[in-house]
This record gives C-alpha cells, structure tokens and sequence, in this order.
C-alpha cells in the first residue's frame, strides 16, 4: 500500500461520482467536506472482494468527521454536532483549510 | 442515483422503525448458514453485501432483514456453482409439502 496522503485535521471533500457497484461511502456523504479524525489502516479494497477479486492493493481507511449542518438541510440538532464515516483514501480529495 | 439500500437521507423515508421481536430459528439458522459459508472461504461480506443491495428494488424493500440475508446466499451460491437454481427450487418444494 502507497503510504497514507492525509494526517488528522486535514480537510477533505468526498467525490460527488456515482460509482456504479458495491461502494461502502454512503450517498449523503458524497461531495462533501469533512475532516480527517484519524488514520484506521489499511484494508482490503471492498469494491474488489464484492465481486470475488483479491481486494489487493489495500487501500488506507480513515475516520472523518462532518457537520452535521453540512450533511442535512435544515438540521435541528446543536451546531457542533458531528457524525463520522469510515471512508476511503480514493473517495477522497484535499480540500481548502478552514476553521472547523 | 444510490442504490436502494443507500437510504440515509432520503426524503419522505420517514422515522426509523425500531421495533424488536424475538429471533426465530429460521433467522438463527440464515445466519449460521452464510457465517459457515464465510469461514469456509466460500464467500466474503462484502460479496453478501454486494448481493443484498442487487436485489430488485421492489423485491429489497419487501423483504426483512435474514429474508435479504437467504435471498443473498441463494444468490451467491447459484453464482458459483455450488447449486443450481432448480436443486434450491426442488428442495423448497418438498419442505413446503412436509411443512404443509
């Protein structure tokens, strides 16, 4: 595996793609912008497994986190609330710093 | 457009419903089943997963949760050729006639 790209703290935006096929990033995550909470390691390409292929090269997983006034229109909840995916290195890109 | 079983965030998908009922042996039973059939390396979770979320959409939100789980096993077991379509159908057959 390529060493991990991202460290905590680091923003990131999810790709917006529609990727067809067993993906594990959930569709209201997709072409947002969260933060790196924490590397998880590397595992097995799921998208690979799910069709009975070696999942090789493992890919790096990380915890990240989101505001929830981010994710849902009209969110009701207290402003800091957060909610965080585990999601995948090559579902993510670098996005611009700012103050989370 | 996610698949059917990418349901967060949805409008109009309503509370979740978070209702209990005891486990049945059939549920006990589709477990063991595709948790032996992992151990044995026939199969991985993310091929299960795979399965589940193929599932005719109409057909994904009719079933319950183990009924997703058979429908996945059948699935994956025709696909690699360890039964056939007719042998699951046949079997079906004659416990439907025992168990009237």
């Amino acid at each position: 595996m390529t060493p991990a790209k991202f460290e905590p703290g680091d923003r990131v935006r999810v790709r917006a793609d529609e990727q067809p096929g067993h993906v594990r990033t959930p569709g209201y995550v997709r072409g947002k912008t969260g933060r790196i909470e924490r590397f998880l390691g590397a595992f097995k390409n799921p998208e690979s497994l799910a069709y009975g292929g070696s999942g090789l090269p493992e890919k790096p997983l990380y915890k990240v986190g989101f505001r929830q006034t981010d994710l849902w229109d009209g969110y009701a909840g207290r402003a800091q609330d957060a909610l965080y995916v585990d999601l995948y290195e090559h579902w993510l890109e670098p996005a611009r710093k700012e103050t989370l | 457009m996610t698949g059917v079983h990418d349901l967060g965030g949805s409008p109009g998908a309503g509370p979740i419903d978070k209702s209990q009922h005891e486990t049945e042996d059939w549920e006990r039973l589709a477990d063991a089943v595709t948790v032996a059939l992992d151990k044995r390396g026939i199969k991985t979770t993310d091929e299960h997963r795979r399965a589940i979320e193929s599932l005719d959409p109409e057909r994904y939100r009719k079933l319950g949760y183990y009924e997703r789980w058979i429908a996945a096993t059948e699935l994956l077991l025709v696909e690699k050729g360890i039964l056939t379509r007719e042998e699951i159908d046949q079997k079906a057959a004659k416990l439907e006639e025992r168990w009237g």
